[in-house]
């Protein structure tokens, strides 16, 4: 069978039952291990053959459609059976979340509420129930879409993550993660274990804010997250940042180097928001139109901001 | 190279052979032979083939089968009782919740989780409508669907449940 570039894709009958679904998935062998050396140790084994998966939401219609490519001889490593991947923990004032923790335990966790609310609020607006109760944030990471919705909340909130191979460990900001569409600075054999993230000031408020081309289960068109610390009147730390609007999800640092200093005015709001919507360049996809996009950039930070203000008085 | 899946399928310990590459949705339908399991868009945007997986709805053509080695996985057949329909099933019904019939069975499943873990706190259309929201009806009946959850609850505060 040929896709639409003319590329082979396996194409399978399954033995015992006739062929059902779209595409069918590829032979292949399924890992479950339950510790961190029996993962390191099959990645060692079966080197680039080996895909590190979570809760697949993402990975079976990437697999099914021809978006993920891969040789013949593929093994899946599941990971949401390792029990140090599957917790919540705060270490003072680190939060630090597994990557094999579902969205769910994300959304419902008293510890990121307190922690990191803003990263709350995104994941609530973030596909469906039945989709959040299988899919985890290392995965939305990892598979570094640009319109992944826990990427502007870690990036306001100066979060990092943990990368791990046979060599160590190596703490990465999410800011300098992602490299493009499907990208990031991962190389072959490593894996993410950890996300962290400081827990927000008491001086500090965020917000999220993202538009879809419907209300509930939909990729954002465009998605922002701000971040404002006020002292004495003024603005004293500021992020800013978008999804969907550029190859990555992005940090607008010369919209939030505006702000230091400025008490946030509607004057100064909608300069605010005007510099982050031209800093970035968005695509015009199926979804919606590069106009738009910058057009609602705009707006989602203008919301954003006024909301951490209205938050912050 | 087939393996075996041993998991609880609607509370019967069951063992089948499976395709490390196929999906719950595919050995549901196939080798389990739980044809209320629906396929429709197979991405997780419709909620058609919604089940539970110890005891939380997940979309089942999202849920690789080999992962479920263990757990138990509910379909709507396992509301059924000696041949009874369970009485969410009669809400649905009773309330015209049902138009086609085609996302039903996992309107069902997501409302029976729903129901269950809610106790006795009364369910708002907010709620209800909020965590339907990954279970797409073409036939537009929401409104119905939504009352035949609340009167589902009903039943279930009434002590006709099971």
């Amino acid at each position: 069978m040929s896709d639409t570039n003319g590329n082979r894709t396996t194409m399978t009958t399954r033995p015992g039952g006739s062929f059902i679904g779209s595409r069918a998935m590829p032979e292949l062998v399924y890992h479950a291990p339950k510790t961190l050396p029996e993962l390191m140790d099959l990645i060692k084994i079966h080197g680039p053959a080996a895909r590190i998966v979570a809760g697949c939401t993402d990975v079976i219609p990437s697999i099914r459609t021809g978006r993920w490519r891969f040789d013949p001889g593929l093994h899946l490593v599941d990971i949401t059976k390792i029990n140090a991947l599957n917790q919540i923990e705060t270490h003072e004032d680190m939060l630090k979340i597994g990557a094999g923790v579902t969205l769910t335990r994300i959304l419902t966790s008293p510890d990121v509420k307190g922690f990191c609310p803003v990263l709350a609020r995104a994941v609530e607006q973030m596909a469906s129930l039945q989709v959040r109760n299988t899919a985890t944030m290392g995965g939305n990471l990892c598979m570094a879409s640009p319109a992944a919705d826990t990427a502007p909340p870690l990036l306001v909130s100066d979060a990092t993550v943990i990368l791990q191979d046979a060599r160590g460990e190596t703490t990465v900001p999410v800011a300098d993660f992602f490299t493009g569409p499907g990208r990031s600075v991962m190389t072959p054999g490593q894996m993410m274990t950890h996300i962290c993230i400081p827990k927000i000031k008491d001086q500090d408020s965020a917000a999220f804010l993202k538009i879809g081309t419907r209300t509930a289960v939909i990729i954002s068109v465009v998605s922002a997250a701000v971040r404002i610390g006020m002292a004495g009147g003024v603005c004293e730390s500021a992020r800013i940042a978008l999804g969907s609007v550029a190859p990555t999800p992005v940090r607008v640092t010369a919209a939030e180097q505006f702000l230091s200093g400025k008490p946030l005015d509607d004057q100064v709001v909608d300069a605010c928001a005007g510099m982050a919507a031209s800093a970035v360049s968005p695509i015009t996809d199926l979804r919606a139109s590069a106009g738009y996009r910058k057009d609602v950039a705009k707006t989602l930070v203008k919301r954003c901001l006024m909301a951490c203000r209205k938050d912050l008085t | 190279m087939k393996i075996p899946l041993t998991f609880v399928l609607n509370n019967q310990e069951t063992t089948l052979m499976i395709d490390p590459g196929q999906t719950l949705l595919e050995v549901l339908r196939g080798q389990g032979g739980m044809t209320s399991v629906h396929r429709s868009c197979e991405e997780g945007e419709c909620g058609a083939c919604t089940v539970l997986l110890d005891d939380e709805p997940v979309n089942a053509c999202l849920v690789l089968a080999a992962s479920v080695q263990g757990a138990s996985v509910m379909t709507s057949e396992g509301l059924v009782k000696d041949g009874t329909p369970h009485p969410l099933m009669k809400a649905f019904t009773d309330e015209l919740g049902i138009q086609c019939g085609f996302c039903t069975p996992g309107m069902l499943m997501n409302a029976y989780a729903l129901i269950r873990k809610a106790g006795d706190t009364e369910l708002t259309d907010a709620v209800i409508r909020k965590t339907l929201e990954g279970n797409l009806c073409r036939c537009t009946g929401y409104v119905n669907i939504v009352k035949s959850v609340k009167t589902a609850q009903k039943l279930k505060m009434a002590g006709e449940w099971w």
